[in-house]
């Protein structure tokens, strides 16, 4: 009898287990990029533990879906920056309830009323505006509403081996790095940098790449002030001061001053090899190459790892291209339940967002840019003046991602050498001013 | 005992016949399945792509007539002209490779022993690899500095060349990992082709003394014809439609140099939203392959009147 009675409670007990998760549990569709990392993160809920953006988000995530067993979170990880698919997704009434948008991606999607308004659901959880930076307010603002949780705001930055730039002479007595101050420095820096290393001065994702390019004309036609999307439907890219840039670019390329074949991965592989001097990329690798140059043996660990805004090279305005992350909400008939689960999950990005800037991006609250934890981590000395330097594109211009892709795609021509640059401009102006005159 | 086809009525009055060749409407349940298909997923949404292509309509909305604005805007469009040269070039590049390789390797594996079986295997498993996993595999051999390439031309203080990025060699790059790919449809089709030669005649050319060379120019060759027609034909369609490696290797580029009509179709309607212009500039592509398609229809039906 007693083990009768033993086998039906075990029996009860199991069907009790197996079936509570199922009944309660309220499901949210999250879809992200920053890549997949489940071998290292899949289960790891101490978030501090985590490097690197795929971690942080990994664990943050899993902490979230351990803190809240009443919601069952169902991850979906996208390629970067996976906005055809999104777009596929909505067009097809499939669209997940979360999902990381750029900033200069919003206005694509709140534009066609595909994106929930998050003031009201962000004020039940306690998250108003005020409490975020002002780069990330203006961000995610669209028509005076909030259309997406910030994140961060990131940059791209120059990511310096000291070991390579001790060698090639390009440090200053305080131990900090030379860093140019006028194309014609730059190009002298790095010839001395290849004269005395051997090297290539910049390691550079160049093979097939439109971002990296597009980030960097803008980044110096902002130093140059040059209005060039005064009228968000046209743009004006056929100009002297583009002229400059794209020459600049191409003279590093014509005389090996940067790696030229890498992909995107060939080139953080070769930075962390030692193969270069700065490598162009965002505040996203800060805490990955922070954490590499802490490990004894690797190219960085050897005469350090530095980072810095890209230096002033223009006489106009001191500032770099800028972007954001957020997370924004679909449109959908929700139940009460389910509004309140996404509540729960934006307010714990927002009370997490430290832990998210570890990743070396900055911070979308104030109270983690102005606290000290956030000012002790490594390099956010250097890096701080980014808070003020970083400026999108104007927020009404719409497609900012297959523009992108156009005039990345004409400036690697010029800069390769496969069309002249005048002609590339005037491909790049053309094409961009018939995308959006056919919007 | 089987059934008559007829009934005949017990008092020699021929009653009615019942032919069961004629026509019934209830045979037509037997393919309606298949039609609904047929209708649903190709037939509506071709001529729902011709009606979207005089549209301006974007992805979520379908946006007012413009006649022919769309096709005028292609045919201005230098990088649309670019994917059509593109696509030629590939297809010049592999369906030539795919025929004659694929020819070579079946005359090479026609054979009964062991090790052909096995090669016969090995050069059809390529095939069976989804589009992702071949574009990998030939991202680490092209990769500069780390891949395979790299390794090989290492070995001899040489520089391997940049597959993926290079203007000149990046369709060429694509190509080859295509080719690599593709190679074991054509190899089997030749070899079926290859056994359904008689015999005799082979034997009746050896008592004529014929050596090797005449027995292939003049009984396998021109036995195998049709055969090669086909494989040209299937693959000239087939490789028309290059998207993945594309899309995987190089996204395009150098200066849109690898970029095929689909994945400007894929860049217009997905990427800039474009659902119009990308629906007329998959008309054209409809187009080019259905006189692809044209083609083998006539050179087959004329090898029948023959």
């Amino acid at each position: 009898m007693t083990l009768r009675k033993l086998f039906f409670a075990t029996i009860s007990a199991a069907a009790v287990m197996m079936a509570s998760p199922s009944f309660a549990a309220t499901e949210l569709q999250v879809q992200r990029f920053f890549g997949a990392c489940d071998a290292d993160f899949g289960k790891n809920t101490d978030v501090s533990k985590a490097v690197g953006e795929c971690g942080i988000i990994t664990s943050l995530i899993n902490k979230f879906a351990a803190d809240n067993p009443d919601i069952k979170v169902n991850v979906t990880t996208v390629e970067w920056p996976g906005y055809d698919q999104l777009t596929a997704q909505f067009a097809s009434g499939d669209a997940p309830d979360i999902v990381t948008i750029h900033e200069s991606a919003l206005s694509d999607y709140q534009s066609k009323g595909l994106l929930m308004p998050l003031d009201d659901l962000l004020k039940t959880v306690g998250v108003t505006p005020d409490q975020f930076t002002d780069a990330a307010k203006q961000g995610a603002t669209k028509d005076g509403k909030i259309y997406g949780l910030p994140l961060d705001n990131w940059t791209m930055l120059y990511h310096i081996n000291m070991g390579l730039f001790k060698q090639a002479g390009l440090v200053n007595a305080d131990g900090t790095p030379m860093l140019p101050k006028s194309p014609e420095e730059l190009l002298a820096q790095a010839e001395q940098f290849k004269q005395k290393t051997g090297k290539p001065y910049f390691v550079q994702n160049l093979a097939n790449e439109t971002a990296l390019f597009t980030r960097n004309l803008y980044t110096y036609l902002f130093q140059q002030n040059s209005d060039f999307f005064a009228d968000p439907k046209k743009v004006k890219f056929n100009t002297p001061e583009a002229k400059k840039v794209v020459e600049m670019y191409k003279a590093i390329y014509d005389k090996d001053y940067t790696t030229k074949n890498l992909d995107y991965a060939g080139a953080i592989n070769a930075f962390l090899a030692g193969e270069g001097g700065v490598q162009l990329n965002g505040t996203w690798v800060v805490g990955d190459y922070n954490a590499q140059s802490e490990k004894p043996g690797t190219a960085l660990n050897k005469g350090g790892y530095a980072v810095y805004p890209y230096p002033q090279l223009f006489s106009g305005a001191h500032a770099q291209y800028a972007d954001g992350h957020t997370w924004a909400v679909s449109k959908k008939d929700r139940t009460p339940e389910q509004t309140a689960a996404i509540g729960k999950f934006l307010k714990f990005f927002a009370d997490n967002d430290f832990e998210w800037s570890r990743t070396g991006h900055l911070p979308a609250y104030k109270a983690v840019i102005d606290s000290a934890k956030f000012k002790a981590l490594p390099h956010r000395d250097t890096i701080a003046a980014i808070a003020t330097l970083g400026k999108p594109l104007p927020s009404q211009v719409q497609r900012q991602f297959a523009i992108q892709d156009i005039v990345g795609e004409e400036m690697s021509a010029a800069v390769s050498g496969q069309k002249p640059v005048d002609k590339a401009l005037a491909d790049m102006e053309s094409r961009v001013n018939e995308l959006l005159a056919n919007l | 005992m089987a059934e008559p086809l007829t009934a005949t009525a017990g008092n020699g009055s021929r009653a009615k016949s019942v032919d069961i060749y004629a026509p019934q409407w209830r045979n037509f349940l037997f393919v309606a399945p298949y039609l609904f298909i047929f209708a649903a997923f190709l037939v509506f949404p071709l001529f729902w792509g011709v009606w979207l292509s005089f549209h301006k309509a974007d992805t979520f909305s379908s946006g007012r007539f413009i006649g022919f604005d769309n096709y005028v805007r292609l045919f201005r469009d230098g990088i649309f002209l670019q994917s059509i040269w593109n696509t030629f070039y590939f297809v010049f590049l592999t369906v030539p490779a795919l025929a004659l390789i694929g020819l070579f390797l079946a005359l090479c594996l026609n054979r009964q022993t062991r090790s052909a079986a096995v090669l016969r295997t090995l050069f059809f498993s390529s095939s069976v690899l989804s589009v992702t996993i071949v574009t990998l595999i030939w991202r680490i051999v092209y990769i500069p500095d780390m891949g395979l390439l790299s390794m090989i031309y290492g070995f001899f203080g040489a520089k391997a060349p940049a597959f993926l990025s290079d203007p000149d060699l990046a369709m060429i790059g694509i190509a080859i990992a295509t080719v690599w790919w593709c190679i074991g449809l054509p190899m089997m089709l030749f070899l079926s082709a290859l056994q359904q030669i008689p015999q005799d005649i082979y034997e009746a050319a050896a008592l004529d003394n014929a050596n090797r060379w005449q027995t292939l120019r003049s009984i396998t060759l021109p036995s195998i014809k049709r055969t090669f027609v086909l494989v040209v034909i299937i693959q000239i369609v087939f490789q028309f439609q290059l998207f993945g490696q594309a899309w995987l290797m190089t996204k395009g580029g150098p200066n849109n140099l690898t970029k095929p009509i689909v994945l400007y179709i894929y860049n217009t309607a997905f990427q800039r939203w474009d659902i119009g212009m990308g629906a007329a500039a998959s008309e054209i592509l409809f187009l080019l392959i259905l006189v692809a398609a044209m083609a083998q229809f006539l050179l087959t039906r004329r090898k029948a009147d023959a």
